[in-house]
């Protein structure tokens, strides 16, 4: 049972409330951060350690989009659509990954890898075009800043191009 | 008068030109109600808080920006609300109407709930004839929803009323409003099937068609059914419900919010348990032994048969060889006819009823202790209640709706609650009171005694006492004190596993109760020592100075639908109608003179006793009307051969039970669908039962068959219908008048009371304040069983109900998952159960609620697992009981 | 570029500062709390801070110090802080920046708001999909704990302020300040209706106060300055101090700029953000986020202040200024913000459910060439009947863009419409009945 394996981290977040249900978000977190996904028995598990019902778990999962339901690819590719991004071009950026991934929005590769979303504002309308990939954002993307993050990721599980502790513009160094 | 704080809570508003005058607090919808404004609206029931998510209940309100939602706004002083005057809220609704009407599927036609349907009187008051939507409409897939319970979301408005129910009323929380926006979608949990009690609240509080019952599904239009007002037949809480019916047939029931003790809240076997009187098995002719069969015959046969053949035993044997039973879910008419019979056309005083089943050991204590036999407290005082003692009963179960004004009281009131019951806190798919509770002490069920006595020695230990009648009863005090000085908190702690701080703080928080309400089930009324336990808790009101403080009191839950009533009515031998003993010389010649024959002079006896009569070969004869001793008794009673050694048997019944199958003549009587007369609930309500449908077959109403008997024995009491009966009791007994709104609680008698602290508590006092022996400590694989009451059904009569064998078909031998996998057992395995009794073969099932160390079995199903079950009786009440046993567990065969 | 002293990102443009405690103390952190702690009662710092003319900057610009008054002072139970770190209106992105660069200046923000208001505990919610600001700001919660600033006995005054970070899980209406509080108590994100307020019935029904990021930010600086100083900056007395801006879209330089409130956009746009990145000129711009009606390059003199902004026929909002060129339709625009509205849709009102899908799908049917003649009256009409009927202002937020578009491009809706009907007509319904 997941929580057990991580019962010091679920006694920390249970000890941050005062009211038991406010761990929900915390623990669903968790149990995707671990799963990839938000289970049955994760989902039962959590019910039962904040003295809720299934369904209560299960209304509030379905309530928040970041949780999937259903096991995706191993790296989430989730592009901004929204509409300051789309003036910088974003829809291209899918048809950039579909080019070169194959997989059309809401697919994942055969081999598991990867799964394309086109997702509301992630929050970087002033780097767009962008993309968040599992944790990390990547931004101001080219084609050819696609294709390397998307090369990095499959062969190294990583990418040194991806953005933060954000600030933009850089601030120019005073002669 | 009003007093001044009523007035100065009184706010006066105006709406639509209409003054109102409403307590402060009141939300607008409410007082546009009162004053005969009906604002439109989905989201707002009174039972919920208000979500205000419809928006369609918006009005204009003088001084305010943008239109508001009168159902969250509560009135303030000068208030100026237009709603039907107001263009602008009237252009709103019609607006939000577009809006909702914009994906539905406008599939009256075939929709439960058109003609009925809020949405379709909105829309007629409201809307253009034409949307100028032209969209695609959203479409959820159709998804299979429950065995009783049909989804079709495309209707849902989206009011959450069904989960707001669930959640705040029902404290079940089975449904889940899924998805975000226009998607969301009512659902269980996942793709699986509802799970939960069944209450039908959900599709009751739909204010459109998109939550409606399987079991009608597509019967009827509305318009077409007939509405029968009655009172349920199933438990002692007593709900008013409505039966549907078209054509003779039973097509649903309801309930109206607003009317009833039950307010329109209803349980599973309420709502869904209907079909048990249409059920193909009822008995639709008198049948009359011949050899080893029945042969169906004319009613004038059958009569004259049983008259002649009690006449010539009677003569024989004389009128104390005859003796008669009955059950609790008959009406009080039907009660008082046959204790009638009984005592003047047979002339014995041998009757009982299943009052004796448990309900009796908590009248009989608030007779000896407070003078009544009934509550002096009612549902309203539940309800408003500050503090509320809960001992052995699963009260969700027992019963449903008295544990919905516990809810009420708990959840949304602030009540304190103190539970001792065996079920552990547990969520699962019933709600669990214990969930609820600010102390629970989760002892076995063997072990309740030993509870009431530790929180009695924590209330002494904490001199949490009331000091007036300390220095009134001073022996009464101190003998008690005495007693329980002489417990050791090891002793107790051994037995309940609970230690004496636990004790000590439920007794502070018991203690600060102002209102206080202890309220008493099956584990300790139907157990071993249950009387004396019930009048422990009695002594815990009365030396804490509760006992007569208006809002406090003891209420003991009944069972069955009229086991108050069949103890009022006179349905047992000691007992007069009227509760009055049977020695009363006053209340014995009032009844002579009424029925203008004299009172047998012997002794009542209870059932026990003439089980050991008959087997003794004193009883020979057995009247039974309703009652299916062979089920509810377990062989240890003797009542197999008692009932063999009869001479002559008959039962009264609706089907033929086990009991039946043993008689020599069965008479069809009908069941409360068909009936008119009278229930009594737990409280002490009396509450008139309709009949909804014909007598199915040639089934007559009890009484009936007991006027007809007494002309056939020459001794006649003839009614030309209920009403008569029912005048007839009135006259008898002021105190059946009741018949109102709400009851209105016993009082309880000063006298009573004087006299018991004086002497007559000290007839048992050491006994009581005794811990009881119980079983050494167990063995580490033996458990202890309880067979007790599920809330899927009643007795074993629901079992013919096909609503509620959706829910639950057979009988398992639930288990803690711990214990079980402590055993290697796991659900729908197959054991053996045993003891020294014998040994049977039952399924396993798992519940987190069981607490370990403890199986629980439902005793509908309990025809196999009843042979293990022990039977003693209460030397002071008769009353037997038979519900726990120690059992082990052999895995015979996997799931 | 911009000649405006910066005060909220101040510390950030030094070069290689990292947002360290040691850092932020270096550049004269935790004073203001210090100072707090030390020398001030609860109802000083309020006063202080209501003279600032503070006014929240998530959106509502709500006077801050106003809203701290409202919590009721001997309420004998706990009482809490909710940081909104929520950041979810398209075209902003401020708090991120402020959070993971300089999350001490928030940190101590919150540190001093939960002294003057006396609460103990204060939750950070942040959107889920920040990773990395919630563990840039659970990395500081540490740090300032170890340091004394939070934790139990702050400063060695007795008192405990603990601080949590809470991440959300994508719904953009729990930035609404009371579907954040639902959120935070575990539930599906739907707003409450209003009365009662957080300030008396927030979380777990105890006297709440909501900030956002930026709000609390300027809180030291106000404390360290004094009220006075900060009223003095931009546009006194309703639009006091700095602000983050944040510009997206077609310009050359986009990103976060602190300018003092007021200055004209033309200034903002062109000066600071260097002007439309190619040579097309500006067509329409949002000034302050998705919920924020649109505006013509008629508006560019207006001030960047509330006042001036709402006489405009818009609001300053969020703060994120997109701006868009010539060539852009203005009926796609609206439609992507109407898709986006359409998803975020708590679903609670029916107006802003029904509505919502409604609105998407007939401006979806006009950019594909679909549309109908009496389209336009419908979307107004829809727009008319959705707003100010809801339980939050999600339902105002969301028709601000198609009415706004409407009125001022209404001929760009007309001539898609025209093409339809030329290639496609669709006027015939099913014949009406008339009598
Ligand atoms: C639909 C909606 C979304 C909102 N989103 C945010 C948000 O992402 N961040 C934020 O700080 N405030 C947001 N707000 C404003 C908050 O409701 C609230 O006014 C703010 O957090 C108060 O903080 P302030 O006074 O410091 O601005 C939103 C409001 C609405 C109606
Ligand atoms: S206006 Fe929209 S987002 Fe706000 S509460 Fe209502 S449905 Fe939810
Ligand atoms: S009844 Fe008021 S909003 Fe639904």
């Amino acid at each position: 049972m997941l929580l057990t394996k991580f019962k010091k981290e679920v006694e920390d977040i249970l000890s941050r409330y005062p009211v038991k249900r406010s761990a929900l978000l915390p623990l669903l977190n968790l149990a995707q951060r671990e799963e990839g996904f938000v289970s049955e028995p994760a989902m039962r598990d959590i019910a039962k350690v904040l003295e809720l019902t299934p369904p209560q778990v299960f209304e509030t999962v379905t309530f928040y989009t970041m949780f999937n339901l259903k096991p995706i690819g191993k790296f989430h590719l989730q592009v901004c659509k929204s509409l300051m991004c789309a003036l910088v071009k974003s829809d291209e950026v899918v048809t950039w990954i579909t080019k070169k991934l194959n997989i059309a929005p809401g697919q994942t590769t055969p081999d598991k890898t990867f799964t394309l979303s086109v997702v509301e504002c992630l929050g970087s309308c002033g780097t767009g075009p962008m993309m968040q990939v599992n944790d990390d954002y990547y931004e101001q993307l080219t084609e050819e800043k696609v294709g390397r993050v998307l090369d990095d990721l499959a062969r190294d599980g990583n990418c040194p191009l991806k953005s933060g502790p954000f600030m933009y513009p850089l601030p120019v160094a005073k002669p | 008068m009003a007093t001044p704080s009523i007035t100065k809570n009184m706010i006066t508003l105006t709406i639509d030109g209409k003054t109102a005058k409403v307590p402060k607090g009141t939300l607008v919808i409410e007082a546009a109600r009162q004053v005969g404004v009906m604002v439109p609206h989905f989201c707002y029931h009174p039972k919920l808080s208000p979500d205000a998510n419809c928006r369609m209940c918006l009005v204009e309100i003088e001084k305010m920006p943008r239109l508001q939602t009168s159902c969250s706004t509560p009135v303030a002083e000068g208030m100026v609300v237009k709603s039907a005057s107001s263009a602008q809220a009237q252009e709103a609704r019609k607006s939000v109407l577009d809006f909702i009407l914009a994906n539905h599927p406008l599939d009256c036609p075939v929709c439960d709930q058109g003609g009925r349907c809020d949405l379709q009187d909105f829309s007629h008051e409201y809307t253009a004839t034409t949307s100028r939507f032209k969209e695609l409409k959203r479409v959820f897939q159709k998804e299979y929803f429950s065995p009783l319970i049909e989804t079709q979301m495309n209707r849902c408005v989206q009011c959450l009323r069904c989960v707001r129910y669930c959640d705040q009323v029902m404290d079940v929380k089975a449904l889940a409003p899924v998805g975000r926006g226009t998607l969301t979608e009512i659902k269980s949990f996942g793709a699986h099937d509802l799970d939960c009690e069944f209450c039908g609240g959900c599709i009751q509080i739909c204010p459109v068609g998109a939550i409606t019952s399987r079991l009608s599904m597509y019967e009827f239009r509305p318009w077409m059914l007939k509405r029968t007002d009655s009172v349920c037949g199933y438990c002692g809480d007593g709900c008013q419900i409505t039966f549907q019916t078209k054509d003779n047939a039973l097509i649903e029931i309801n309930s109206t919010q607003g009317a009833g003790r039950n307010n329109g809240d209803l349980c599973a076997r309420g709502y869904f348990g209907y079909h048990v009187s249409e059920h193909p098995d009822r008995l639709t002719s008198p049948l009359i032994r011949d050899g080893q069969a029945f042969k169906a015959v004319q009613w004038e046969e059958a009569l004259e048969f049983v008259g002649q053949r009690l006449l010539d035993i009677k003569a024989k044997y004389g009128p104390d060889a005859i003796g008669g039973l009955i059950s609790g879910r008959c009406t009080n008419e039907d009660v008082y006819v046959f204790q009638k019979f009984m005592r003047v056309v047979v002339g014995t005083n041998r009757i009982d009823s299943s009052v004796r089943y448990g309900h009796l050991n908590g009248v009989h204590a608030m007779q000896r202790v407070q003078g009544t036999h009934r509550w002096a407290v009612s549902f309203d005082d539940i309800e408003a209640a500050d503090t509320l003692l809960l001992v052995g009963t699963n009260i969700t179960e027992t019963n449903p709706i008295t544990g919905l004004k516990v809810k009420e009281a708990v959840k949304r009131r602030g009540a304190k609650l103190i539970t001792i019951e065996a079920l552990v806190p547990a969520i699962g798919s019933l709600s669990n009171i214990s969930n609820l509770a600010q102390h629970h002490f989760a002892v076995k069920p063997t072990a309740y005694a030993a509870a009431i006595l530790g929180l009695l020695k924590a209330v002494v230990d904490q001199q949490i006492l009331d000091v007036e009648l300390q220095v009134k009863a001073q022996s009464y005090f101190n003998d008690i004190t005495a007693n329980l000085q002489a417990l050791s908190w090891e002793a107790i702690h051994a037995q309940t596993g609970m230690d004496s701080d636990s004790y000590a703080q439920a007794a502070q928080v018991f203690g600060q109760g102002q209102k206080v309400i202890i309220l008493v089930g099956p584990g300790v009324l139907r157990s071993q020592g249950g009387f004396g336990m019930t009048m422990n808790l009695l002594d815990l009101l009365l030396l804490t100075g509760k006992l007569t403080k208006p809002g406090c009191g003891l209420a003991p839950l009944a069972e069955e639908n009229n086991d108050q009533g069949a103890f009022e009515m006179g349905g047992i031998g000691a007992v007069l109608p009227g509760g009055t003993s049977l020695g009363d010389a006053e209340a014995r010649e009032a009844l002579s003179q009424s029925w203008g024959r004299p009172l047998p002079d012997t002794a009542g006896s209870s059932l026990p006793q003439m089980i050991e009569d008959a087997k003794q070969g004193k009883l020979k004869a057995l009247l039974v009307v309703g009652e299916n001793p062979l089920a509810s008794l377990p062989p240890s009673s003797g009542i197999h051969t008692a009932l063999e050694k009869l001479e002559f048997l008959v039962c009264q019944e609706l089907f033929l039970t086990e009991t039946a199958q043993q008689a020599h003549v069965v008479l069809p009587a009908c069941s409360y669908a068909e009936k008119d007369g009278t229930f009594t609930n737990t409280e002490g309500h009396i509450q008139l039962v309709r009949s909804a449908i014909d007598l199915v077959g040639d089934s007559r109403p009890d009484w009936e068959i007991f006027s007809a008997l007494s002309v056939m024995m020459n001794d006649p009491m003839e009614y030309g219908d209920v009403k008569e009966i029912g005048k007839e009791i009135r006259n008898l007994l002021p105190g059946t008048r009741t018949l109102g709104l709400a009851p209105l609680p016993a009082q309880p008698d000063a006298t009573a009371i004087a006299r018991y602290v004086t002497a007559d508590y000290q007839r048992d006092v050491a006994t009581r304040y005794q811990l009881p022996a119980i079983d050494s400590p167990d063995a580490a694989d033996y458990l202890t069983l309880q067979v007790s009451q599920s809330l899927f059904h009643s007795g074993k009569f629901s079992r013919k109900a096909k609503g509620l064998l959706q829910v639950e078909a057979k009988g398992k031998i639930y288990l803690h998952p711990e214990e079980a996998s402590r055993r290697g057992l796991s659900d729908g395995d197959t054991v053996k159960v045993s003891n020294a009794l014998g040994d049977v073969m039952a399924p396993v099932g798992i519940r987190e609620r069981i607490p370990q160390g403890v199986a629980v079995f439902p005793e509908h199903f309990d025809e196999e697992i009843r042979r293990l079950l022990p039977y003693t009786v209460d030397p002071e009440t008769q009353v037997p009981s038979c519900k726990v046993t120690r059992v082990r567990l052999e895995k015979v065969s996997g799931a | 570029m911009s000649q405006y002293e910066k005060i909220l990102l101040k510390n950030m443009e030094q070069p290689g500062y990292t947002g360290s405690l040691a850092e932020y103390e270096q550049a004269g952190g935790y004073q203001a709390f210090r100072k707090v702690v030390k020398d001030m009662q609860p109802d000083q710092v309020i006063e202080e801070v209501k003279k600032s003319g503070l006014r929240g900057r998530g959106g509502a610009g709500f006077p801050t110090g106003v809203k701290w008054g409202f919590i009721p002072k001997d309420h004998p139970g706990p009482k809490y802080l909710c940081c909104n770190a929520d950041e979810s209106e398209p075209g902003t992105f401020k708090d991120r920046q402020l959070m993971e660069r300089d999350p001490h200046q928030m940190l101590e923000g919150m540190a001093i708001t939960c002294f003057a208001i006396g609460a103990e505990t204060a939750y950070i919610y942040i959107r889920g999909e920040f990773r990395l600001g919630a563990s840039i700001l659970e990395k500081a919660i540490h740090e300032a704990n170890a340091g004394g600033y939070l934790g139990e006995n702050v400063l060695g005054s007795g008192r405990t302020i603990k601080v949590y970070v809470h991440a959300g899980a994508g719904a953009y209406i729990c930035g609404e300040e009371t579907a954040l509080l639902e959120s935070l108590e575990g539930k599906r994100g739907m707003p409450r209706f209003k009365p009662p307020f957080p300030a008396t019935h927030g979380l777990y029904q105890k006297p709440t106060v909501v900030n956002n990021v930026e709000t609390m930010a300027n809180i030291p600086h106000i404390i360290n300055r004094g009220g006075q100083w900060f009223a003095g900056i931009g546009s006194p007395p309703k639009s006091c101090g700095t602000r983050v801006f944040c510009l997206s879209g077609h310009v050359k330089r986009p990103g976060n700029y602190e300018v003092p409130m007021g200055i004209p956009f033309r200034e903002f746009i062109y000066d600071i953000g260097g002007g439309m990145r190619s040579d097309k000129p500006i067509k329409a711009f949002i000034p302050g986020g998705a919920s924020a009606p649109f505006l013509t390059p008629e508006h560019l003199d207006v001030k960047m202040d509330f006042e001036a902004v709402a006489m405009a026929g818009s609001m300053l909002g969020s703060g994120g200024v997109t701006v868009m060129e010539e060539g852009t339709s203005m009926v796609w625009a609206a439609l992507r913000l109407m898709e986006f509205f359409y998803h975020e849709s708590c679903g609670k009102c029916t107006p802003c459910r029904e509505g919502s899908s409604w609105l998407v799908q007939t401006i979806q049917r006009i950019w594909n060439k679909q549309g109908r003649d009496g389209d336009i009256e419908l979307l107004s009409d829809l727009c008319k009947n959705i707003a100010g009927r809801t339980v939050c202002a999600f339902g105002e937020a969301e028709v601000g863009p198609i009415q706004s578009t409407i009125k001022y491009f209404r001929h760009e809706y007309e001539a898609l419409i025209c093409e339809a009907q030329a290639t496609m007509p669709r006027n015939k319904e099913i014949p009406m009945l008339t009598l």
